[in-house]
């Protein structure tokens, strides 16, 4: 296992910028938000939790042009692959469900599939849960397992480093003389900060008394009837926060340009909860009510993807719980689907 | 792994004639560019340039390969514009998409094909491969209803088909006029007395969402199998694959695992018909 100082750190960043753009974690009252990366300043923050947008944005990208005119080249961007750093372990099980989604079945997103190709991840992990986090309950471990090309856990003056792929690797390798082994002490102190922080999880998630997802199994189905649906939705104002913010929904809508000389398809980040999600032209909406789409949003999560890809479409990194100006708080009703709530 | 394909580009496609068919149906006939073939009941994304894109069920001979015909009735943005397509203007097709009717399944039996309004576009489709290889059928019943004689598309071929002998032709309408001569009703009422084997016959059904649960629920009550009632579900599928997420029901998507259900794959999801 190898070692890197915080000041040899810098300067691999300076080597990865010539090939990648890099993102990292900039800490601004309070939130982590992921911001180019210049020159190194004390409010990057590679430890703590996850930022506050989800890693998708760099894979699947809000707004992405997909097809120009009738040409059947793929649009092509001209600028380097992202290089996104300080992610976290709840964002990268995103990937188990869109890599299903867009890599996976018979026809690929060539979008996504370039862009998890090209773009390089270096994770880390938490050094602290903020009051909103429970991946523990989705068997998510606050520290990359992964699905990553390097890890850190931050330590004194810098961090451990672990690599994920063949691109880590050759990373590490290209660059050895800024690396050196990690010392007992450092991979001891890494242990005990893992310990402490899935210690605070599960703290929150005895406290909020979440549900662990060996109790998910059926609870959609057995609940479809229920009145929690129309009670949960009741303060939901439509505004697809959850949506947008949330590390798996990969719902899209292409959108072709009002020009009609300059042809262009667009593929724009798409909300189950606004009303027209599944209208049909015709003016048929299988989900005219405001609860039946947020039980749709639990379904797909909880049922669908279980039942076809085998994962539950939840990561608990509790984005849309901070994010829902209604105080929807999918903890609470994953706690009342499963029995144990009023 | 599909490196060079872009599945969401549409191919430019020429609009060769415009039929009109009904006060608010249509059909555009297309020529693609580029060689874009279907099988019967798979459907397309059809983009009117600068205004949008919607899926359709080509109404066309599906051995027709360089050409298609696409019928539209006028319900949304989309559509409203295909009914201002003239001949030359350009349109871009994507696809095809989803499983179509399995026909190779259907050899040797009986087959009720069951329409209702302008749901007899895709089942045109459906008619022109059957007759394409008739003698591999036992014998095909047509159905169809509409709710008004003007509102009956596909005015001569009905008529062709009505005249041939090797079909078991019945169509209705929901209300006459001073012309109509033949049955009124729902089209339900006219699928008592058929000679068909209901435990082997398959039954295939497109029209308004209404119309297919209530034919489905007679269908039953005839004897029909679950597993030979064949429906063509209606969703907002917008990619077309299986990714953009409009078009589920239940643990399927519309498009790629559909648009044609059999009864039994769906009958336990909640809501099917809304």
């Amino acid at each position: 296992m190898n070692y890197i100082s915080s000041k040899n750190f810098i300067q691999v960043l300076n080597v990865l910028k010539k090939e990648y753009q890099l993102y990292l974690p900039n800490k601004k009252n309070n939130q982590r938000f992921y911001k180019k990366y210049s020159e190194f300043s004390d409010d990057i923050t590679i430890g703590e939790v996850r930022a506050f947008e989800p890693l998708k944005a760099f894979f699947f990208g809000a707004r992405a042009k997909v097809s120009e005119d009738f040409k059947s080249e793929i649009p092509i961007s001209k600028e380097k692959p992202f290089a996104i750093i300080g992610v976290k372990a709840c964002d990268l099980k995103g990937f188990k469900v869109l890599d299903f989604v867009f890599k996976g079945e018979d026809v690929i997103d060539p979008f996504y599939a370039k862009a998890r190709e090209n773009n390089l991840i270096i994770s880390a992990d938490c050094t602290c849960a903020i009051e909103t986090c429970f991946c523990l309950a989705l068997d998510v471990k606050p520290y990359p397992q992964e699905n990553f090309d390097i890890n850190l856990s931050q330590v004194k003056g810098g961090f451990i480093v672990e690599t994920g792929s063949q691109k880590g690797r050759e990373i590490v390798e290209k660059n050895s003389s800024l690396f050196e082994d990690a010392k007992t002490e450092f991979i001891n102190e890494r242990d005990e900060q893992r310990v402490r922080v899935i210690k605070e999880v599960e703290k929150n998630i005895q406290e909020k008394e979440i549900p662990r997802q060996e109790r998910f199994k059926g609870i959609i189905e057995k609940n479809y009837e229920s009145n929690i649906w129309k009670e949960e939705a009741e303060t939901c104002v439509e505004c697809g926060a959850c949506n947008s913010i949330c590390p798996t929904c990969h719902c899209f809508l292409l959108f072709d340009q009002k020009d009609n000389q300059h042809l262009a398809r667009f593929r724009l980040w798409d909300s189950c909860m606004i009303k027209d999600f599944a209208k049909v032209a015709g003016g048929v909406n299988p989900r005219n009510k405001l609860w039946m789409r947020l039980r749709n949003r639990f379904e797909k999560k909880f049922d669908f993807f279980p039942k076809l890809a085998n994962i539950y479409a939840c990561t608990g990194c509790g984005r849309c719980v901070s994010a829902c100006p209604a105080k929807i708080d999918i903890r609470k009703v994953l706690k009342r689907l499963s029995g144990n709530g009023k | 792994m599909g490196n060079n394909k872009n599945p969401y580009r549409s191919i430019e496609s020429e609009v060769l004639d415009v039929i009109t068919e009904s006060p608010t149906i249509t059909t555009v006939k297309l020529k693609p560019k580029e060689l874009l073939s279907f099988e019967t009941g798979q459907f397309i994304e059809m983009s009117v340039p600068g205004v949008g894109e919607a899926p359709f069920t080509p109404s066309s001979r599906p051995s027709v390969k360089d050409m298609m015909d696409v019928t539209v009735m006028k319900v949304g943005k989309v559509t409203e514009k295909v009914h201002t397509l003239k001949k030359g203007d350009i349109v871009g097709l994507r696809g095809p998409y989803g499983k179509g009717y399995p026909l190779d399944s259907f050899k040797g039996k009986e087959i009720l094909v069951l329409g209702g309004g302008v749901g007899l576009a895709p089942l045109r489709s459906l008619m022109y491969a059957l007759f394409d290889r008739i003698s591999d059928f036992k014998k095909i019943y047509f159905r169809y209803g509409a709710r008004t004689p003007k509102d009956i598309i596909y005015k001569n071929e009905v008529k062709e088909w009505s005249q041939r002998g090797d079909l078991d032709f019945r169509i209705t309408v929901d209300a006459g006029d001073e012309t109509w001569k033949g049955h009124v009703g729902l089209v339900t009422t006219i699928l008592d007395g058929m000679a068909i084997n209901v435990s082997t016959g398959i039954a295939v059904v497109c029209g308004p969402p209404i119309m297919m649960k209530f034919s489905t629920f007679k269908l039953l009550d005839l004897g029909f199998k679950i597993e030979n009632i064949y429906l063509s579900m209606e969703k907002n599928m917008s990619c077309g694959f299986g990714k953009c997420g409009h078009c589920r029901l239940g643990t399927y998507y519309t498009c790629k695992d559909g648009p044609v259900f059999t009864y039994d794959k769906i009958k336990n999801f909640p809501n099917i018909w809304d």
